[in-house]
């Protein structure tokens, strides 16, 4: 077990180093950011100057690194824009997203397990059907566009909840809901898919010629078991939702990593890009590590392998 | 499998604890538009957050926007003319070509108490000029050579060498900070909760969220009457209409053309509308191997653009019609020749220049949304020329990308950028028309010449008169085809006292509610 454990940590290693390493180079590619920064009147020799000041005179794999020397130090560099802790900045924002993916775990969970299961139960009736058309919807439909619908209603027109920022319950409602649509969606068919295969089993058609009621067949019988693999996919879901947080965080003005990211992006502040990739990175490999590890400890089949 | 829902409710805890974290216990009613409530606080929406509350260091408009309202300058420019107006600065002198000298407002204090006076002119400049606080300003201010403090009221700024636009830089990037409140707590605090001599106090900065400030009963100009102002940031301009439609905020800038209407019919709403400083041009690119280095072929193209069909059907007649370098509200402008629409003008000039139109295929770079229709423009430019046979290939860049293109020297044919505040002739065609000037698309030897002549010429009757010359040269030449001064446009809040400056800044100072 242990042995397991050390190979894959190592791979959480090996996956936060290459995120960092494609991303320096990627960011790269868009040239470097001193002139944004400057005005735009400021002659060419104050240009290089500032280049030299801020390092990005020297050849590129200099720069990487060096970047790579300091960020095993967790020393990411001071935001260009505000001269603050990189990492600092990028951990402050953790918080909010978290809030926000959590949350919208929580209600996908709430919302697509009973409808799951109601589906696989009432299999090719009206109910599925509009169930299954739905969860195709909810796949289908872009998260900026299904974000800007539902501030227009609610906000907008109705103007029962506020239209974005952080805060209150109420401020999450919408991007919470926003961000649950795909994963309500993506739930509800395994739910559904995992429940028929386990209701075509000897073991329940037994059950249910021996006279258990349905509602205990389902509750009793067949959930537990269908719900195994869908613990996996929450795991793998959580590090979805961290990212997906991006969009709906810009949506609805939600002061978290995703949003801070965009922001950073555009403004070439290159050191709050990278500190982000590297926490994003890390925390999704280390949900998939724990999930593995979880996995190896209930299957030990895994473990062997 | 008995453990499901206790997991479950674990999360729901997880939630519960999550949500009542940050901000729950400070205000809640951040929706729905109660006018009655709010006659003494304003909300701005503002499209993103500031870089850093400390003066003089972040060059964004941004920053500087929102700052202005917690820091006074020196000197600035009347919101509807644009001429100078004293403001800690009572005059200003230039005793010799080298020195200047700013006799100061007299019983000014600070948010903590402090008393404003030479010294902290002294220190805000002696701040952008200082390597290690890495002021984005300082490539500005090289030249001033040393800062003295004559007496308590009066400074006499030495500069290296002539600097005929210091006042310029004055207005547009000086503000005035507490040298003692900077220095007792380092920089690093004074970055997130300001101290200045302006009309608002700093209250509470969440990042990515809202800056609050409040009223400074003690402003040297009298209390303000908006007691409460926030900036709200909300980076997507459609959440944005959506938070101003709700009335969540009150302000916000930068309304799209095709946006007016929906904001003049909105309830309790108006459109407030300013020529702006800022102006738009469709750079005809010397610097790129071509036909364009040959000026009979641009000034075909200025024959064969009609801008004032661009201005009324891709801009639905927002914006004011330049034909040369500089916008009227310019210091330094004079009326140039208009070339005009007159597309047989345009084949005339090109075949003279040994070019069949339709054998020409040029380029035309655009930045999408950083001007109002600017990839609409280009395209609407595109199908101009398409008219007179030549062919053109659209390209639009990513912003950061569109100015590296500039500055790398990589730009084709033409491209559109916009340029300001523009307010003095000196910034505008130093830094567009010369061979090494970053974000230039123009050189000629001669023109060159007469521009650094020009540039630090003292007498202002000369120096009015080298721009003169320059002006008309650089239509002859038709460095660019001019477009437009912008027009910002603001979705202001029905009962909003609000007039939209030139120079695009957000003085809450200025407001009030009727």
């Amino acid at each position: 077990m242990l042995d397991f454990i050390i190979k894959r940590f190592l791979q959480v290693i090996v996956v936060v180093f290459l995120a960092l390493t494609v991303v320096f180079f990627l960011i790269r590619l868009s040239g470097d950011p001193t002139t944004l920064f400057l005005p735009p009147d400021a002659p060419k020799e104050q240009i290089e100057e500032y280049r030299e000041l801020l390092g990005y005179n020297r050849p590129l794999i200099v720069q990487y690194g060096d970047f790579m020397i300091s960020a095993v130090r967790g020393d990411f560099g001071q935001s260009l824009r505000s001269q603050e802790d990189a990492l600092s900045i990028v951990l402050s924002r953790v918080p909010a997203t978290f809030q926000l993916a959590i949350s919208a775990l929580v209600l996908s969970l709430l919302i697509a397990i009973p409808l799951g299961v109601l589906s696989a139960y009432k299999r090719n009736t009206i109910f599925d059907r509009i169930a299954v058309g739905l969860t195709v919807v909810g796949q289908a439909v872009p998260s900026f566009w299904l974000g800007l619908i539902l501030i227009y209603i609610f906000a907008a027109q109705f103007k029962i909840l506020p239209s974005g920022g952080g805060g209150s319950l109420v401020h999450m409602l919408l991007p919470t809901l926003t961000l649950a649509a795909y994963s309500v969606a993506r739930f509800t068919r395994f739910t559904r898919s995992s429940m028929l295969d386990i209701l075509r089993n000897d073991y329940i058609r037994t059950a249910k010629a021996s006279g258990v009621p349905p509602s205990r067949l389902i509750m009793k019988y067949a959930l537990k078991n269908s719900l195994i693999p869908i613990i996996t996919l929450v795991a793998l879901d959580l590090g979805v939702l961290l990212g997906g947080a991006v969009i709906t965080e810009v949506v609805f003005s939600w002061p978290g990593i995703g949003r801070l990211l965009m922001q950073s992006l555009m403004n070439r502040d290159f050191p709050i890009v990278l500190a982000g990739v590297f926490i994003i990175a890390l925390i999704y490999a280390v949900i998939n590590f724990i999930a593995d590890i979880l996995y190896a400890y209930v299957n030990p089949q895994i473990r062997v392998k | 499998m008995r453990k499901s829902p206790v997991l479950l409710l674990a999360l729901i805890l997880m939630l519960l604890l999550a949500a009542c974290t940050e901000g729950t216990s400070g205000e809640t009613s951040t929706s729905g538009g109660s006018s009655d409530t709010k006659k003494d606080s304003l909300v701005i929406g503002f499209e993103a957050d500031a870089g850093t509350l400390i003066a003089n260091s972040d060059v964004n408009y941004v920053t500087d926007t929102q700052i202005r309202n917690i820091y006074d300058p020196l000197i600035e420019r009347d919101g509807e003319t644009g001429e100078y107006t004293p403001v800690l600065a009572e005059e200003w002198e230039n005793i010799d070509e080298l020195t200047w000298r700013l006799k100061l407002k007299e019983g000014v204090k600070f948010h903590n108490g402090a008393d404003f006076n030479a010294e902290s002119v002294k220190f805000s400049i002696d701040y952008i000029l200082d390597e290690a606080n890495q002021s984005f300003y300082r490539s500005r201010w090289v030249d001033v050579a040393e800062v003295k403090v004559i007496s308590p009221y009066e400074v006499e700024i030495v500069t290296a060498k002539p600097f005929p636009s210091l006042i310029q830089r004055i207005i547009e990037d000086l503000l005035i900070m507490e040298p003692g409140y900077v220095e007792e707590v380092g920089a690093d605090v004074a970055a997130k909760e300001p101290v200045g001599t302006g009309a608002y106090k700093f209250v509470e900065w969440s990042r990515d969220n809202y800056l609050k400030l409040e009223a400074f009963e003690d402003y040297w100009q009298g209390t303000p009457k908006i007691k409460n102002l926030e900036f709200r940031y909300i980076p997507e301009f459609s959440s944005r209409m959506s938070a101003f439609l709700s009335g969540e905020i009150d302000l916000f800038k930068n309304i799209p053309v095709d946006s007016v209407a929906e904001i003049e019919g909105a309830e309790d709403a108006k459109i407030a509308e300013v020529a702006s400083s800022r102006i738009n041009y469709l750079a005809l690119n010397t610097f790129h191997e071509g036909p364009l280095q040959d000026v009979k072929v641009r000034q075909a193209l200025n024959y064969a653009v009609d801008v004032d069909e661009l201005l009324e059907s891709v801009l639905n007649g927002y914006g004011t019609k330049m034909t040369g370098p500089l916008a009227e509200i310019n210091t330094g402008y004079v009326e140039t020749k208009d070339y005009g629409y007159d597309p047989d003008k345009a084949i005339a000039l090109l075949e003279e220049a040994g070019y069949k139109p339709e054998e020409l295929t040029l380029t035309l770079d655009t930045p999408n949304g950083r001007y109002p229709m600017d990839s609409h423009v280009a395209q609407a430019i595109a199908s101009q020329l398409q008219k007179i046979g030549v062919t053109v290939e659209v390209q639009v860049n990513e912003w950061g990308n569109h100015l590296e293109k500039i500055q790398n020297r990589e730009m084709g044919d033409m491209f559109i950028l916009g340029w300001g505040p523009a307010f003095d002739p000196q910034s505008t065609i130093e830094n567009l028309f010369t061979k090494e000037a970053p974000y230039s698309g123009f050189y000629d030897e001669a023109i060159e010449k007469k521009i650094y002549e020009t540039t630090v010429l003292f007498d202002e009757k000369e120096r009015f008169d080298g721009f003169e010359e320059l002006q008309n040269d650089l239509v002859e030449q038709a460095a660019w085809v001019p477009l437009w001064q912008q027009a910002d446009l603001y979705a202001v809040r029905g009962n909003l006292n609000f007039s939209p400056r030139v120079d695009e800044k957000m003085q809450a100072y200025e407001m009030s509610w009727e």
